[in-house]
């Protein structure tokens, strides 16, 4: 299944008169879409955990809607469709324990709080508060994984 | 740079304020917490001072008017988190005007707010303990 920059790739791709490149030549892809892509496949590890550990979901639910958040905000800035949650699903088969699942949303949290640093730290004036926010959003859920 | 930074700097001298009244109506881990994000906040402040140097450096005010009065500990749980909120929207107005190592001072500064206004809520206990877009004002 296509991740959600994939489809947006895809689509950018299909437009025409983009930058008045030529056919073999796309124009290159929006330095946020893989944030937008990532938030979106975080959004569905949650809410597929949310909803095989009903004891977590209370914790587990408000993070996949603001992972569900950001990824339309970042799609907004970028000027592109707001993802679907299932076009952002690549996660794939979400076995194991629930200590095992948390673990693996922590490393995936993580990876992408560093991802967002990076993005931020990268961004023009214009889109760096909301990329900052979205970074701290992720060391918040970090911190409510404890 | 423009005034983001210190107005920065004039939140992190209201911060650290506000520690004082709202540690004393706390105990235990809460108590710690609160001397943990004070001293957060002093390293702040000290960074910024060093950043701004030679550039007129908005003095702090001998007292600072607090969200609402510490009268105990749920007053001072409210309030801590009403803190780390206003500081963190300051820090996330400084991202646009900063770059470089500035700026990751910023967001630095913006994600310490949000982590700590985080634990407050979980101290008392808020649900949920987590907000979409740290800094972000309610419009």
């Amino acid at each position: 299944m296509l991740g959600f920059g994939a489809v947006l790739l895809a689509g950018a791709a299909g437009g025409c008169g983009l930058l008045d490149r030529g056919p073999d030549e796309p124009p290159p892809p929006d330095p946020l879409l893989p944030l937008a892509d990532e938030a979106g496949r975080l959004a569905v590890s949650y809410r597929l955990a949310a909803t095989d550990f009903p004891d977590r979901a209370a914790t587990l639910t408000p993070i996949a809607e603001a992972h569900d958040a950001h990824a339309k905000e970042l799609a907004r800035i970028m000027a592109t469709a707001a993802p679907s949650p299932a076009g952002s699903a690549s996660a794939g088969a979400e076995t194991g324990t629930v200590e095992d699942r948390i673990e693996a949303l922590r490393v995936a949290e993580k990876a992408g709080y560093q991802a967002a640093i990076q993005a931020c730290l990268a961004a023009p004036a214009h889109r760096a508060a909301l990329v900052g926010s979205i970074a701290a959003a992720r060391a918040t859920h970090l911190e409510a994984l404890k | 740079m423009t005034g983001e930074l210190p107005a920065a700097l004039a939140a992190e001298y209201a911060a650290i304020f506000a520690y004082g009244p709202i540690g004393v109506r706390l105990t235990g881990a809460e108590q710690d917490a609160a001397r943990a994000a004070e001293a957060a906040h002093r390293s702040l402040r000290d960074a910024l001072v060093l950043t701004l140097n030679g550039t007129g450096l908005p003095p702090a005010a001998p007292a600072y008017r607090l969200p609402e009065p510490v009268v105990d500990r749920a007053a001072a749980l409210r309030v801590a988190i009403a803190v780390e909120e206003k500081a963190g929207a300051v820090w996330r107005a400084a991202l646009t005007a900063t770059v470089g190592a500035q700026r990751r001072q910023a967001l630095d500064a913006l994600t310490g707010c949000a982590v700590r206004a985080t634990r407050w809520r979980r101290f008392a206990k808020v649900d949920p303990i987590t907000v979409t877009f740290p800094g972000k004002i309610p419009s």
